[in-house]
């Protein structure tokens, strides 16, 4: 789950990053500081109200002076506009935002045993022609789909699996009209 | 009952077969917060407006704000049963109601779903119809011009009441709003013999917002008991229920009347009452922080009640050659919306909304109903903007007189403690008032055909009563209406199929007066 805050700032950094033909380095930036805000124990220093900004500035500095022009700029306005919350979901908003920019998406493909290669990238061939992009699917085993396959793509869903079929007939049953009471 | 296993084995059949055919792309998206039965779901990114949602265990939903990257939706059902984290899907249909006759008889909550513990419904996917439509457009539409007979005296021959008009009942607490309503369904059996079949029954749906429980289950039994519940549906959001299925009911009711009405039937609607149902919105509404405007009532509480009550129409005949929704023209929804107000203040801020939609108000008040005038109608205040093109003749002429009678008496009323010391034609004004005033009493759940109405009101202003005592009155009129059943019962039906009262008839009438007098005591 992106907000759309820390989109609008992964949007910016991200065009300005490919319009200057850095987007590689700026990347690579984006990765690193993911890293270390998401380092257990080290992480949370920047997001913690009781440490004052200037000293939560001045460790960001030390990690981002090896980086790109743009990637400082950017890491010092937002500690200027109080936004450094902005740096949790950096990256996978800035990774999704390459997606995009590729007409790509990424989504996840649950089944209840583990699926083939073949079998994964035909999925992914027909989901993405459904949506008209490339799509790229991870397979998750699950029990609870039962049999079939349930493919999820941002908030797209095919649901082709038992367990779906079901849950559907179930709700499709308990609202049926019965003939008996229709013939009263 | 027991089911004929074959049934359920086609119905699987079908169902599988119909299951595997449809395309079923879905949006879905992921519950971020849920309480106070509304809550905020991450992405269903194709979600339209007031689509129904699917949640875990059963529980569906209403999306009633799209956001940037989230969906505001209420809940219509138990909130407990959804947790963080759940999956959500769309279903791709507006919220609908079932309708049409199955529904006749029975009782259904703000969905359609039966609560009468009668079975389920036997309605197909054919008869769900979206519970927001859009209101018959000017072309559609033709003025009013049929009276929709409430069976009370004060009303049908002072503020009457014409099909397709919409007239806002509005009062205090306890000053006999529901009953009035009540009367005005179980007077409803004359135009059809109470049988749904008849083309000339009108329908009746009585939508219950906030109210008892107890109410609701009063009035079924009530309508039960008097044989009209067979042409009434009752669409039951009573004050236990979510504030969302209580602000959807009116909304569902209204389309299972226009399914009627676009039929070519008349049909008579019931909103009891509209003020609870702002409250329910307001609550809905500030729980998915929408900004709120006076008396914290979201800036959309005038148009909720507009869209409503704009759906009231009389179509024109020819208006299955304009738009191929209407099966046959000349239909008509009637509605009476209420509104409680609070110490007889109509200038609050719903009270002036519903009032500028409607086309008029009966106002009830509690010190005319503690007086023992009931129905409690003030007819100083209450008006009728269209319904008097839609009053017969006959009634037109007689109530014309009394409507100045009464206007008179109200004037002088205040004089009326001085007694003697009047003079003569101030005493007749006052006497006539009275005796009027009297005449338009009314007990509960005896709705009189206006043959009946014409009579009586006919008795009174020609001034033959005012000799008779005012306590005498009410005992005059039970004798003279039977005795004119029994001796002359001609005068009525010529009444009741002219709709004038002739000159031969007043004769008639004269004499019957003036036999009945002397049996009246006192």
């Amino acid at each position: 789950m992106i907000d759309p805050v820390t989109s609008r700032y992964a949007n910016a950094l991200f065009s300005l990053a490919m319009g200057r033909g850095v987007l590689d380095a700026v990347s690579a930036d984006v990765e690193r500081l993911a890293r270390e805000v998401g380092a257990p124990g080290v992480g949370d220093f920047y997001f913690d109200a009781r440490v004052s900004i200037d000293a939560r500035r001045l460790k960001i500095a030390s990690v981002t002076q090896s980086m790109h022009e743009l990637t400082k700029n950017f890491v010092n306005l937002l500690f200027d506009k109080r936004r450094e919350e902005v740096l949790r979901n950096l990256s996978a908003a800035f990774h999704q935002r390459a997606l995009d920019e590729r007409g790509a998406a990424e989504g996840i493909v649950e089944s209840a045993r583990a699926l083939g290669a073949g079998e994964i990238a035909s999925l992914a061939t027909a989901f993405g022609a459904e949506l008209g992009k490339r799509v790229t699917l991870e397979n998750k085993v699950t029990d609870d789909v039962l049999g079939g396959v349930r493919v999820i793509v941002g908030s797209q869903m095919i649901d082709r699996s038992l367990r779906g079929r079901l849950d559907g007939l179930k709700k499709k049953l308990g609202t049926a009209a019965l003939p008996s009471l229709s013939e009263q | 009952m027991d089911l004929r296993p074959a049934e359920v084995t086609s119905i699987l059949e079908k169902e599988i077969a119909s299951y595997q055919g449809g395309r079923d792309m879905q949006s879905v998206g992921t519950v971020l917060t849920v309480g106070d039965g509304v809550a905020r779901v991450w992405g269903l990114d194709d979600c339209m407006m007031n689509e129904l949602l699917e949640f875990g265990g059963g529980v569906r939903g209403i999306a009633l704000n799209l956001e940037e990257d989230n969906v505001g939706c209420v809940l219509l059902g138990d909130s407990a049963k959804v947790k963080e984290g759940d999956q959500v899907k769309t279903t791709g249909r507006i919220i609908s109601v079932p309708t049409g006759p199955a529904l006749l008889g029975r009782v259904v909550n703000a969905l359609g779903d039966p609560i009468d513990g009668r079975g389920p419904l036997a309605v197909t996917e054919a008869d769900y119809l979206p519970i927001d439509q859009p209101a018959p457009s000017v072309v559609e539409r033709q003025g009013v011009d049929t009276p929709m007979q409430t069976g009370i005296k004060s009303i049908d021959a002072m503020i009457p009441i014409g099909r397709g008009q919409r007239e806002l009942i509005i009062g205090d607490r306890q000053t006999g709003k529901t009953a009035l309503l009540i009367d005005s369904i179980i007077s409803q059996k004359t135009t059809g013999g109470g049988d749904p079949n008849n083309p000339d029954q009108v329908l009746c749906i009585y939508v219950a917002m906030g109210q008892k429980q107890s109410t609701v289950v009063d009035l079924v039994q009530r309508l039960t008991a008097v044989g009209a519940m067979e042409y009434t549906i009752v669409v039951s959001a009573s004050a236990i229920d979510e504030a969302s299925m209580q602000y959807l009911a009116a909304y569902a009711g209204c389309s299972m009347g226009e399914r009627f009405r676009d039929e070519g039937r008349d049909v008579l609607i019931v909103y009891d009452d509209l003020y609870k149902q702002a409250l329910a919105y307001r609550q809905v509404m500030l729980l998915l922080r929408r900004p709120p405007g006076r008396e914290a009532f979201p800036g959309d509480v005038f148009n909720l009640h507009s869209r409503l009550l704009e759906r009231a129409a009389r179509l024109a005949d020819n208006a299955p050659e304009i738009n191929p929704r209407y099966k046959k023209g000349g239909g008509s929804l009637t509605a009476l919306p209420v509104v409680e107000t609070q110490e007889n203040d109509v200038s609050a801020y719903i009270p002036t909304n519903v009032i500028s939609i409607t086309d008029g108000q009966i106002f009830l008040e509690s010190s005319l109903f503690n007086a023992g005038i009931r129905p409690a109608v003030n007819a100083g205040i209450s008006v009728s903007r269209v319904g008097g093109a839609a009053q017969t003749k006959g009634m037109k002429k007689i109530a014309g007189g009394m409507r100045l009678d009464l206007a008179q008496y109200r004037e002088l009323q205040a004089f009326a403690q001085f007694g003697s010391d009047l003079d003569k034609a101030t005493q007749r004004t006052l006497a006539r008032g009275e005796r009027l005033t009297e005449i338009l009493k009314q007990d509960q759940y005896v709705p009189m055909p206006f043959q009946d109405q014409i009579m009586i009101i006919y008795a009174g202003t020609c001034g033959a009563l005012d000799d008779v005592a005012t306590k005498s009155i009410r005992e005059f009129e039970k004798i003279f209406l039977q005795h004119m059943a029994d001796s002359h019962p001609e005068i009525g039906e010529g009444i009741r199929t002219s709709g004038v009262l002739s000159d031969e008839a007043k004769v008639t009438i004269d004499q019957a007066i003036a036999a009945v007098k002397p049996q009246v005591t006192g």
